[in-house]
């Protein structure tokens, strides 16, 4: 599978067949984990109907850094394979990431300021959950800046290599430290700490989220191979006439 | 020196470098920055009035009043020290007794803890009310480690006590 | 190995003691920032002195940041990059050596100054020694981190602006560590050693990180 996508034809036929049920997937799962979790669950015996952001809130989060450590490993396959999609597959991705990063911390800020009392405090967890905001922007910023497509794509690499050391940090950062986010709910010792009528809901909702993110992320990944080819069709074109 | 003798030397420095920086990292880890202090915490590092501080704890059970002029007074303990509390403002919807809170203020000189932004901290758990109060009466409640000997009709009371 | 190393930090340093080396540019911006900070906050002592360690680290930060563009950008562009990078000493070499000799010219002076300027700021005199030692601690990792930025905008024309968005917030942690650390944060003047080690390991990290990555870098810009 791996080698066989190698080959970007490959893949653009593979992906035109794949999208079609893929998006359908989206629509179903993430409907009806939606569904479920905005009108099926009940509310939380602490924090009533607000537990609702739940549902959108930890899908974007786990993106997030899910969407971060992909681009990572899908430089580190890049510049250890050369694998010709591999870095192409990350640029796709960053945009994605960055707005699942955006709406974490919007549904965060919109969470905290009924139960906390406030929109944002600088406690580690959510300093951290900032600053992978940053790289993204610095990541997608660097893909703009160099304009030689390879020499883009190492350059890239590197920044998405160096700044990969924020996700541990952003994961263990409600353990080593005391914050004003409470700890994990789904992966913790003990199995999750969420009761089966709302866990249900939301891991139906972290399917179709991560559904939906592959979705866009293919799409933006065609249009990327699509734009290299026309790129070297241009340059191709520019030989000929000189 | 031929070249593969320096990247020996090299890597084995970066290792050692590396390792060093986990071993600080690990060692540091045990007592490091924190967020807000606890009244243990706060008593230990004997600190002077007229500091401002995060104080964290859960909101003693019972020591919720309300003064003259809307000032609040509680206590914020961690089941083993507690530090009075008083605060004039609107407290978040999840402040009851029994529940945890970060007070953002100052250290006064008698010892109490003026506050001026309070801040309720919840627990990672999340189930329907009616499960909570089954769990309750089988006597099978397990309180998270932040909560002690509070649970739900700690919340509860503070809940009737808020309204 | 050894001998291009040295070499390198010796005509660095040589060279930013020359006129228009730039050292005395970044004290210049360092000591702007610090006078503008007073006036923007208007008249209020007490406020000023809680602030003063961290608007010092800001300043210091800023500083080394903005005098980070000046590590390759020359020898980028009169084509010495290239020689060292097929001399005898590894390009990772060279990058640690170009990164400690920016910190020699610029983060360690700063670091040592700034403290010393705090009176501008109303700082507290028995916060000095703590800032003094986390500032000269936490300039090398700042001073290596810019020159990760640097070796990574080199060349770039829209580079000034990437290399800020890039490297601050890798700056975050050694900010919080670095003030935490100085003014033993929220309880007491005393130095918090467990944030100061934190400090030390973020610093022996970068000193790690920074080299491989400048050189892998430099050398996808060389190419």
């Amino acid at each position: 599978m791996f080698n066989y996508l190698a080959n970007p034809t490959r893949f653009l036929r593979l992906q035109k067949a794949v999208q079609p049920w893929l998006i359908a997937a989206t629509v179903l799962v993430l409907g009806y984990g939606l569904y479920l979790g905005l009108f099926v669950a009940p509310p939380d015996y602490q924090q009533g109907e607000t537990v609702r952001i739940m549902f959108i809130h930890v899908p974007a989060s786990i993106l997030a850094m899910g969407i971060y450590v992909f681009m990572a490993i899908a430089h580190a396959v890049g510049f250890i394979f050369r694998h010709p999609l591999a870095d192409a597959a990350a640029k796709a991705a960053a945009p994605v990431g960055a707005v699942f990063t955006f709406i974490s911390l919007a549904t965060g800020s919109l969470w905290g300021k009924p139960m906390w009392g406030t929109w944002w405090v600088w406690d580690a967890r959510l300093t951290s959950m900032f600053v992978l905001f940053l790289l993204y922007l610095g990541y997608i910023a660097v893909w703009q800046a160099v304009e030689e497509p390879h020499r883009a794509s190492r350059i890239a690499g590197i920044v998405a290599l160096v700044g990969v050391i924020n996700v541990p940090i952003i994961k263990f950062s409600v353990e080593w430290w005391n914050t004003l986010h409470q700890p994990s709910s789904l992966l913790r010792k003990g199995g999750p700490a969420i009761d089966p009528t709302i866990l249900t809901p939301l891991l139906w909702c972290i399917a179709g989220f991560a559904l939906l993110a592959a979705v866009l992320v293919l799409h933006a990944l065609r249009a990327e191979v699509l734009a290299r080819r026309v790129r070297q069709m241009e340059l191709a074109q520019v030989g000929r006439a000189g | 020196m031929t070249r593969k003798q320096q990247r020996l030397i090299l890597i084995l420095s970066a290792m050692a470098f590396l390792s060093l920086a986990v071993g600080l990292i690990l060692y540091a880890l045990r007592d490091t920055i924190v967020f807000f202090y606890t009244p243990t915490e706060m008593a230990e590092k004997n600190v002077q009035p007229g500091t401002r501080l995060r104080l964290g704890g859960l909101v003693e059970k019972g020591s919720f009043r309300q003064g003259e002029n809307g000032i609040i007074h509680f206590a914020v303990t961690d089941t083993n020290k507690s530090v009075k509390v008083t605060y004039k403002g609107v407290l978040p919807d999840l402040f009851r007794e029994g529940q945890g809170v970060v007070a953002e203020g100052v250290l006064q000189p008698d010892g109490t803890f003026k506050a001026d932004t309070v801040l309720a901290k919840h627990d990672e758990k999340y189930m329907p009310r009616e499960v909570a109060d089954s769990l309750k009466k089988q006597g099978l409640w397990k309180h998270a480690k932040d909560y002690g000997e509070y649970g739900a009709d700690g919340a509860k009371a503070g809940k009737e006590l808020t309204q | 190995m050894l001998s291009p190393f040295l070499s390198v930090i010796g005509r660095d340093v040589k060279l930013a003691f020359r006129a228009g080396g730039g050292i005395g540019t970044a004290f210049g911006f360092f000591l702007t920032v610090v006078v503008l900070l007073p006036i923007g906050i208007g008249p209020d002592q007490a406020l000023l002195q809680r602030i003063a360690p961290g608007a010092l680290w800001i300043a210091l930060l800023m500083s080394v940041l903005l005098s980070a563009d000046r590590i390759y950008t020359a020898d980028y562009e009169d084509g010495s990059l290239e020689v060292m990078a097929i001399g005898p000493a590894p390009l990772e070499v060279v990058a640690l050596a170009k990164a400690l000799a920016h910190w020699l010219t610029a983060g360690l002076p700063l670091a040592i100054a700034a403290p010393l300027l705090g009176f501008l700021l109303n700082l507290r005199a028995d916060l000095v020694p703590g800032l003094l030692l986390s500032m000269i601690t936490g300039s090398l990792a700042l001073s290596m981190l810019a020159a990760l930025g640097a070796a990574v905008t080199v060349g770039l024309r829209k580079g000034g602006l990437l290399i800020s968005l890039l490297i601050l917030p890798l700056y975050i942690p050694l900010m919080i560590f670095g003030v935490t650390a100085s003014t033993g944060g929220q309880a007491g003047p005393d130095i918090s050693t467990s944030s100061y080690l934190i400090l030390a390991a973020v610093v022996l990290l970068s000193v790690v990180v920074s080299p491989v990555a400048s050189a892998a870098a430099l050398r996808a810009h060389m190419r």
